[in-house]
């Protein structure tokens, strides 16, 4: 087996009052993956840590098969990266922007760079401080998808975008992904394309990882339960109770760790599979 | 007398079939078994919204489906309540979900190109009939 392209072991990072980590993560090779998590969950600074920005307090980062901080050149040299500040307006038109940006990366594809340009409605000669908040997203788009970088890591890439401009960003990923070589990192709220383009996924919560795996697997792995409850369910391993009134209750049921329900004596009523985005709202649910 | 909104549901899109029907599923399940006894009413259609976090038209379209099918019945100013003889009701709703059910079922197996003979054979082995079982 491959190393994955990121690992994450035991890192930890303290900002003021907010702490991340321990977090232990392995994001394979050849995969789309997920970081998903509430406002503040610290998928922001996880992606800081591994672009260089700060130095995590524990624990180690590894990528692409080089060490961080040690081979931080080697590393960023092969690995793109979208950030939500889209502050371009220096550099005053697209086309300044772009070149100004492409003279630091020998694998920048000028082809590609003007194919994109087009695929996402941009003009070289446009004004940076007139382009609407998606548009200037979709240029740091195109600025990273331009370069041939193995791994590639996309924090918020969807804010700001239509339903249109969203479906080019995964069609634009996917085309990407064809080299079985290379990697995403995406953090998104947008569940639902989400949930049907990423491999795996890791739901995170005040900087703790609740859980990673398999998007299929994960989503698949619980399911909402409607039951009729002799006595409590408080407790009981892998169940968590969504909702009571009287004697029903609606119980988030993970299949892999759960108790049999027989256990408390409940009779199940009916059981509903879940969207990713159901069950996310169950997991960081206060 | 309190409107239970809790035992219709959980409604997912992750669930097989559109969001309304899910209710009217929801809602038959419960009639049938005799959880929402006759004459007991029904959560308001903005409440039953609000509850399942969908639109209010796809409420009002599961609500009017079960009225057709006399399983719940409005009245105007009091609210939406589970009928009388709601049993019959209850059975024709049900067959109706069966219904489209088989109806997908054999489109799924014309597809395949299997033969009425052999969707016989898996209808009799659903039902759970041995002699489906043998060829």
């Amino acid at each position: 087996m491959t190393a994955p392209a990121i690992e994450l072991d035991g890192v930890q990072k303290r900002w003021g009052d907010f702490t991340l980590g321990p977090l232990m993560l392995a994001v394979p090779r050849g995969a789309i993956y997920a970081l998903i998590g509430p406002n503040g969950a610290g998928k922001t600074t996880t992606l800081d840590l591994l672009m260089g920005m700060g130095e995590p307090d524990g624990g180690h980062i590894r990528m692409l098969g080089s060490e961080l901080p040690r081979d931080e050149i080697e590393i960023k040299r092969r690995t793109a990266y979208v950030s939500p500040d889209t502050g371009y307006q220096a550099w005053s038109t697209v086309g300044r922007a772009i070149d100004f940006v492409r003279g630091f990366y020998p694998d920048w594809d000028d082809a590609h760079c003007a194919r994109l340009l087009k695929e996402f409605g941009l003009k070289r000669e446009e004004k940076i401080s007139a382009l609407s908040f998606g548009a200037r997203t979709k240029l740091s788009l195109v600025m990273a998808l331009s370069r041939e970088a193995e791994l590639l890591l996309l924090d918020e890439p969807t804010i700001g975008l239509d339903a249109g401009a969203r479906h080019q960003l995964f069609a634009e990923l996917l085309a990407f992904m064809q080299d079985e070589k290379r990697t995403i990192l995406i953090s998104s709220h947008q569940l639902t394309d989400v949930e049907r383009f990423a491999d795996h996924c890791a739901i995170i919560d005040k900087g703790k990882l609740l859980i990673a795996g398999r998007m299929d697997e994960l989503v698949g792995r619980f399911s909402q339960v409607d039951v009729r409850l002799a006595s409590d369910p408080a407790g009981l391993a892998g169940v968590r109770v969504l909702e009571r009134e009287g004697d029903r209750a609606r119980l988030l049921v993970d299949r892999e760790a759960a108790q049999p329900l027989a256990a408390i004596d409940a009779e199940v009523i009916n059981e509903v599979p879940m969207t990713l985005e159901e069950l996310f709202l169950a997991l960081v649910q206060k | 007398m309190r409107s239970p909104s809790l035992p219709i549901g959980p409604i997912s899109p992750a669930a097989p079939g559109p969001l309304y029907q899910q209710i009217v599923e929801a809602v038959t399940r419960e009639v049938a078994s005799g959880r929402l006894p006759p004459g007991r009413p029904l959560p308001s259609l903005r409440t039953l919204a609000e509850e399942l976090q969908v639109s209010l038209i796809t409420v009002k379209r599961a609500y009017e489906e079960l009225e057709r099918a006399g399983v719940i019945y409005r009245r105007q100013g009091l609210g939406t309540f589970v009928a009388e003889n709601s049993a019959d009701a209850v059975r024709r709703a049900q067959q109706g979900l069966a219904r489209e059910a088989m109806r997908h079922a054999v489109a799924l197996g014309r597809q395949g190109g299997l033969a009425d003979a052999e969707l016989t054979r898996l209808l009799e082995e659903a039902l759970g009939n041995k002699r489906g079982d043998k060829r």
